[in-house]
């Protein structure tokens, strides 16, 4: 059996590096009118002789309608900066911005609105309510943004259900489907109030191969259809080649832009 | 259907668990309270409900009715202090009577029809009017029936039913003042004057009872005056019998609370990774918290209807002894308070909730 550690299909950290792809900063130099900007943005926890840097200085593009990787091992700050992108966290110095909108410069009532309105996220685990049924999970979404109707918030659910494969799943509850499955719900969730910013964090980690696969192919393809800018969370180089392209994160610092076809193959 | 109602409706065996242990808690409260008033009610019922300001004993009776014995002319002596507007003597003993088939005791007060210390409490027909007849609180009497009191054979005829209106728990039968004189007399041959227990005096517009009461007491001599609420609290026992229910029904009701609160609490942690989710998608904390008050509403509501019917059941079935009925004011302030104070506990599943950092659900701390 062959060791994680020494494979370089599987360990982000060994192509990662050597690639030759342009630093982030220079990269996003050139796309001015990106839907996402990260400056410089920092993420420091503890002070003192505690103090540990999760995001040094990071800085990024991310063009409409974009679908890229954040690549990295663990503990690499990757799963910090998606956060401070989708404003669950705040950075400790830096600025990010989607759109015309300042996301570090928001509130905490503010940033639950944006979360709401402009993002969709798809996590590793947590990711459904156990009590609510697929269609439920999809509809409760929907009920967090003003201006939707009952009528129009039933049939985006049920025309997301379809694309997805789960029309027929639609009434079971989290517990009755797969991983594959639970996943796919997610990303109808994602999608369902037609977010700026779809964030995915680590889709494949509870999924086999083949299933995982299957979930980023159409996770890029329900993107791309609808013009949406991902960001897509991993550490799995297999996962790449269905994205744009790829920004390779370690200790904290983002490294290199690559295209996928040029990271670990 | 919301969050919450959704999450009962899935969760049925979990939620209906939590309703039937809060129904039984509000239970408890509601009987223990519906008992608690009762028995003091059938203690002092006949006092409390006395129409007047205030009543006056003899300074021998240590602030027992019934142990007091006043000369008829003490009335006129205390409706000469200032501040008394009219009194009126009452009479009361303890006789026994064959009451429903059966021979049994009976409190029988006296009044007087144009003064002060008019019993209260008229359930059915009306109060005496004319010699003979009486108006009677318990012991299953209805209207019409005739009460003989032994010894001494004074025959009652029964004009009235009153509720609430009890003597040591005792069945109490309200006669004018002479009928009670009349039955005194007629067990008590060779008796050289009927005494008089109290007198009940109400007092002119303005006068504070309880400083009135002092300046009968100042004024005429061997008596002791009070106003109505205190010559209630000082019936002996009665402080002690309320303070011992009392404590009862508020740790009932605490420990109730307490319970309920850790109910929710309890929910709440084994929730909170669904709660972390659906703050990271963008739910507020406000949505989240009423979320849990709507579901804490909805238990306490259901299980106070469940505790009704059983309350309901129990006060039928019950035979104390005493007249035991469930009031309307006391269900619903039970319930308000209950949920009042049980949403007050779901302020530490609400902290909880507002402390969750919607970070955490992709595990970026």
């Amino acid at each position: 059996m062959t060791d994680p550690a020494n494979d370089p299909v599987l360990d982000a950290t060994r192509s990662a590096l050597d690639g030759p792809g342009a630093s982030p900063a220079d990269d996003a130099a050139g796309h001015p009118s990106a839907l996402l900007h990260v400056n410089d943005v920092r993420k420091v926890y503890g002070s003192g002789h505690t103090e540990v840097v999760a995001v040094s200085d990071a800085t990024m593009a991310v063009d409409e309608g974009e679908f890229v990787a954040l690549l990295g091992p663990s503990g690499s700050g990757k799963t910090t900066l998606i956060s401070i992108i989708g404003g669950l966290l705040a950075p400790s110095s830096g600025r990010v911005t989607v759109g015309d909108v300042d996301v570090t410069a928001m509130n905490k009532k503010e940033l639950t609105a944006f979360r709401a309105e402009r993002v969709g996220f798809v996590f590793q685990s947590a990711n459904l309510v156990p009590f609510l049924t697929a269609r439920e999970n999809l509809l409760f979404v929907s009920s967090l943004v003003k201006g939707i109707s009952r009528t129009q918030a039933n049939e985006r659910a049920d025309q997301l259900l379809s694309e997805l494969g789960l029309s027929a799943r639609a009434k079971n509850l989290p517990e009755q489907l797969s991983g594959g499955e639970r996943q796919r719900v997610a990303i109808g969730r994602a999608l369902m109030n037609d977010p700026d910013l779809v964030l995915v964090d680590e889709p494949t980690a509870a999924l086999d191969t083949a299933m995982g696969r299957q979930v980023v192919e159409l996770l890029r393809r329900e993107i791309k259809a609808r013009g949406k800018t991902g960001i897509m969370v991993t550490h799995d180089l297999r996962m790449v080649e269905y994205t744009d392209r790829v920004f390779e994160i370690l200790d904290g610092h983002l490294t290199h832009v690559e295209q996928p076809s040029a990271i670990g193959h | 259907m919301g969050l919450a109602g959704t999450e009962m409706r899935r969760a049925k065996l979990r939620f209906g668990l939590l309703t039937g242990a809060v129904s039984l808690l509000v239970f408890l409260v509601l009987l223990l309270t519906t008992l608690s008033n009762a028995l003091v009610s059938s203690l002092v019922g006949a006092l409390e409900g006395l129409q007047t300001d205030g009543v006056v004993y003899a300074d021998s009776a240590r602030d027992n009715i019934v142990a007091s014995r006043l000369p008829a002319e003490t009335t006129q002596e205390v409706a000469a202090v200032p501040g008394v507007a009219r009194t009126a003597g009452i009479g009361t003993f303890t006789s026994n009577a064959e009451l429903a088939g059966e021979l049994t005791e009976v409190q029988v007060f006296g009044y007087e029809a144009s003064g002060p210390g008019a019993p209260s409490g008229l359930d059915s027909g009306r109060l005496p009017e004319a010699p003979g007849e009486a108006a009677v609180d318990g012991g299953g009497v209805a209207i019409g029936d005739t009460v003989s009191l032994e010894p001494g054979g004074t025959e009652l005829t029964v004009v009235g039913t009153v509720r609430g209106a009890q003597f040591n728990a005792l069945p109490t039968a309200y006669v004018l003042l002479d009928t009670y004189a009349a039955a005194v007399e007629a067990a008590n041959p060779g008796l050289p004057f009927v005494p008089i227990n109290a007198v009940a005096f109400d007092v002119s517009e303005g006068e504070d009872p309880a400083a009135v009461a002092a300046a009968v007491t100042d004024s005429v001599d061997g008596v002791t005056g009070y106003s109505l609420d205190e010559a209630v609290a000082l019936i002996p026992g009665i402080a002690s019998i309320s303070q011992s229910f009392g404590i009862l029904v508020g740790l009932t009701f605490v420990i109730g609370i307490v319970v309920i609160g850790f109910f929710f609490l309890i929910l709440t942690v084994q929730k909170m990774k669904a709660f972390t989710l659906l703050r990271a998608i963008g739910t507020s904390t406000a949505r989240l918290a009423g979320s849990v008050a709507l579901q804490i509403t909805a238990v306490v509501l259901i299980a106070s209807a469940i505790a009704l019917v059983l309350t309901l059941l129990a006060v039928q079935g019950l035979n104390t002894g005493i007249p035991v009925s469930l009031e309307p004011s006391l269900v619903i302030g039970t319930i308000v308070a209950v949920l009042v104070f049980s949403l007050a506990a779901g302020l530490l599943s609400i902290r909880r909730i507002a402390r969750i950092d919607p970070a955490t659900a992709v595990g970026a701390r």
